[in-house]
């Protein structure tokens, strides 16, 4: 037990002090969370720039461009219909919005009657080469005009729609997606990084070395698994904080269960590690391998998009691979995120996989 | 512990229960069609420095290694402090230490850490602190193990070997890749090993070392022992005689040479010649008479007693050298 210790600290020191260890087992899934996370958020941090062009200078048209601003997507800057011209053709601005002399005097014209008379007529100019900005703006300035024609008639609409996702299964916003899915690339990088060390410390017959002492051989193997959950831990706490503070994402599960899934994908990765160095017979080759393995797990098992937009093939790849499971099983419990495969059936297929690789590893790890 | 305290212990101990601390007998083993060890035997007394001399690839390291108990034999028996080094392993390792061939160990460790986390395998442990003072190492107890030089690695290793105050200390190959003055330094280390009381088994491809260390010798080639004794006894059994050597003289063949005044033997080895004679200044006339005939001049000419290397050269007709 004290040699056990003793070793887990000091693979624990051996790994904090290893620059590279460190880089991509923290502060490159911290990386990837702030950038998924500030790209996709979704949290309405997006803004377009708006040209205001006011050729009707009344009180009403005032109050209209207060309306548009209030929807905090809209930067509005005012100015002449020519500036306004040139800037979107150097594309400067998304568009531009022309109030017509005349606005207020209709809208006078209007309160008076009850809004059956007469109409007005905005202009919207848009960018038609970037067209999803273009209709999101054209259906930001139609919800404000929608509003505004019922503020003048005083007819609130008869039918409306509220959206609200469906309980148990919202992704509110991309951050919420990205957290538990980095979270899961973090511990499959932690798992199989296992088998670098590994592979050194028997090229340099460390392994051999230690063999020569009676410490059990188990307590090597001990200490290794040991080090890797303290350093998921970790990672966990890190990524979670980042989530909680950064994006706002709301963690919805059961403490225990997340660090429950957290093990079971860090027992399990590292076990891919020891099979990796099972077969890997130098450094260069660990790694060669480790990097393939990664980067095909990291695209195929629905960590950078849902596993549902894959094509039939590439999802049924997905099906095969342990770290589909582990980020669905994250997502479900952390973010209620809808599951791909039921949870048990999650936890039970990287089981079959913990048992699959202690097997090989059982059977074909070297110590020299 | 205190150190001689243990000493006293060890000595008095091996002195009753195990005058002899390693026995190998008919030792041999086999890699696919490389037979390794073909058949050793020897055996180390208690509180001697045994070396195990031999070329690169003679079976040093893999009959060590089986002594160690980290690789399995084929054929023969083993007994280290009196006990199976497999089925008795814990036991065995707990007692012996043990330094492998390369050395570089856990690079981020500092050598203090090392020290004290090898320290904890054992149920026995020296003080580390004395132990690093023993190796001059005790400047670089702060020092990550990477940044050290080859000959501080090496005593490093050597350290870890004695974490447990082993009985019994394996060396294998300790001086490879040091310079001169690194390898003196760590000859001392070996000696006070000795005056510790502990017994060693070291191996090695310098002959200079074992002349200076070794207390009693092997000699191994292609997995056999050829010859075992103290140097002495090993030059004296085969050399009554000196040698005169010098660079090999075209036409100047071993028949004719055998022929002359005094000389019992000749080899022929990597361009030079060396003549074990009875007869130095007979020899020596001869040797000049035969190049003036052949318009030559004996180069390098020079007279030695038999060394270690003489004897490994008589026994396989090669030299030891790397």
């Amino acid at each position: 037990m004290e040699a056990l210790l003793a070793l887990t600290i000091a693979n624990l020191k051996s790994f904090v002090r290893d620059r590279a260890a460190l880089f991509w087992t923290i502060a490159f899934p911290v990386i990837f969370v702030l950038l998924f996370g500030t790209l996709f958020g979704g949290t309405g941090t997006a803004s377009f720039r708006v040209g205001w062009v006011d050729l009707d200078h009344t009180a009403s048209s005032a109050g209209l461009e207060k309306a548009f601003a209030r929807t905090g997507v809209l930067t509005l800057t005012p100015m002449s219909d020519a500036s306004a011209m040139a800037q979107t053709r150097q594309g400067q601005l998304d568009a531009v919005i022309v109030v017509p002399a005349g606005y207020g005097a209709a809208v006078g014209k209007a309160r008076g009657d009850g809004g059956t008379t007469g109409s007005v007529s905005l202009t919207l100019y848009t960018d038609p080469t970037h067209t999803s900005t273009a209709q999101a703006i054209e259906q930001i300035v139609d919800g404000v005009t929608t509003g505004v024609n019922q503020a003048i008639s005083g007819r609130p609409p008869l039918l409306s729609v509220a959206v609200r996702p469906i309980a148990g299964t919202a992704i509110a916003s991309g951050a919420t997606y990205y957290v538990p899915s980095i979270l899961a690339m973090a511990i499959m990088q932690l798992g199989i990084f296992a088998a670098i060390p590994l592979v050194q410390q028997r090229e340099k017959l460390i392994l051999k070395r230690i063999g020569a002492t009676p410490l059990p051989r188990w307590t090597l193997v001990g200490s290794n698994v040991l080090l890797r959950l303290v350093i998921a831990a970790v990672q966990t706490a890190i990524i979670l904080a980042i989530g909680l503070v950064g994006f706002h994402v709301r963690i919805t599960g059961n403490w225990a269960l997340i660090a429950g899934i957290v093990a079971l994908g860090a027992l399990m990765f590292t076990a891919l590690g020891y099979v990796i160095a099972s077969f890997a017979r130098t450094e260069e080759a660990a790694n060669g391998v480790t990097q393939v393995a990664q980067v095909l797990m990291m695209f195929l098992s629905g960590i950078f998009f849902p596993i549902e937009v894959m094509p039939e093939w590439m999802r049924s790849i997905a099906r095969l691979l342990p770290l589909t499971y582990l980020g669905d099983g994250l997502r479900q419990v952390m973010v209620g995120g809808s599951p791909f495969v039921p949870l048990g059936v999650g936890m039970g297929v990287l089981a079959a996989w913990l048992v699959v690789c202690l097997a090989i590893s059982a059977r074909f790890f070297r110590w020299e | 512990m205190d150190l001689d305290r243990a000493r006293e212990w060890r000595m008095t101990e091996s002195r009753t229960a195990e005058a002899r601390v390693v026995e190998c007998r008919d030792l041999r083993k086999r890699y696919g069609d490389l037979e390794a060890v073909a058949g050793a035997s020897f055996e180390v007394r208690a509180g001697e420095v045994f070396g195990l001399l031999g070329p690169n690839g003679a079976g040093k390291t893999t009959t060590i290694e089986i002594l160690e108990g980290i690789r399995s034999l084929d054929a023969g028996t083993v007994r280290v402090l009196g006990l199976d080094p497999r089925r008795d392993a814990r036991r065995v390792k707990s007692r012996i230490g043990v330094q492998l061939q390369t050395a570089s160990l856990y690079p981020y460790l500092t050598v203090g850490e090392l020290i004290d986390l090898f320290g904890r395998f054992f149920p026995r442990r020296l003080d580390a602190r004395r132990l690093l003072g023993a190796l001059g190492l005790e400047e670089k107890r702060d020092a990550q193990t990477r940044t050290l030089s080859g000959g501080q690695q090496q005593r490093l290793s050597v350290a870890l070997a004695l974490v447990n105050d082993p009985e019994l200390v394996f060396l294998d190959e300790p001086t490879t890749g040091l310079d001169p003055a690194a390898r003196r330094s760590l000859w001392e280390v070996v000696r006070g090993l000795r005056a510790e009381g502990r017994s060693v088994l070291l191996t090695t491809h310098y002959m200079e070392e074992a002349e200076a260390l070794c207390d009693r010798l092997a000699i191994m080639d292609r997995g056999r022992i050829l010859e075992l004794g103290n140097v002495t006894e090993l030059v004296n059994r085969r050399f009554r005689e000196r040698a005169v050597h010098f660079t090999a003289i075209a036409g100047l063949d071993a028949a004719s040479m055998r022929a002359f005044p005094g000389v019992d033997r000749v080899v022929l080895e990597g361009g030079e010649v060396h003549l074990y004679t009875s007869n130095v200044a007979a020899t020596i006339g001869a040797v000049l008479a035969a190049a003036e005939t052949l318009d030559a001049t004996p180069e390098e000419l020079g007279v030695r007693r038999a060394t270690l290397e003489d004897v490994f050269l008589d026994l396989t007709g090669r030299a030891l050298r790397d």
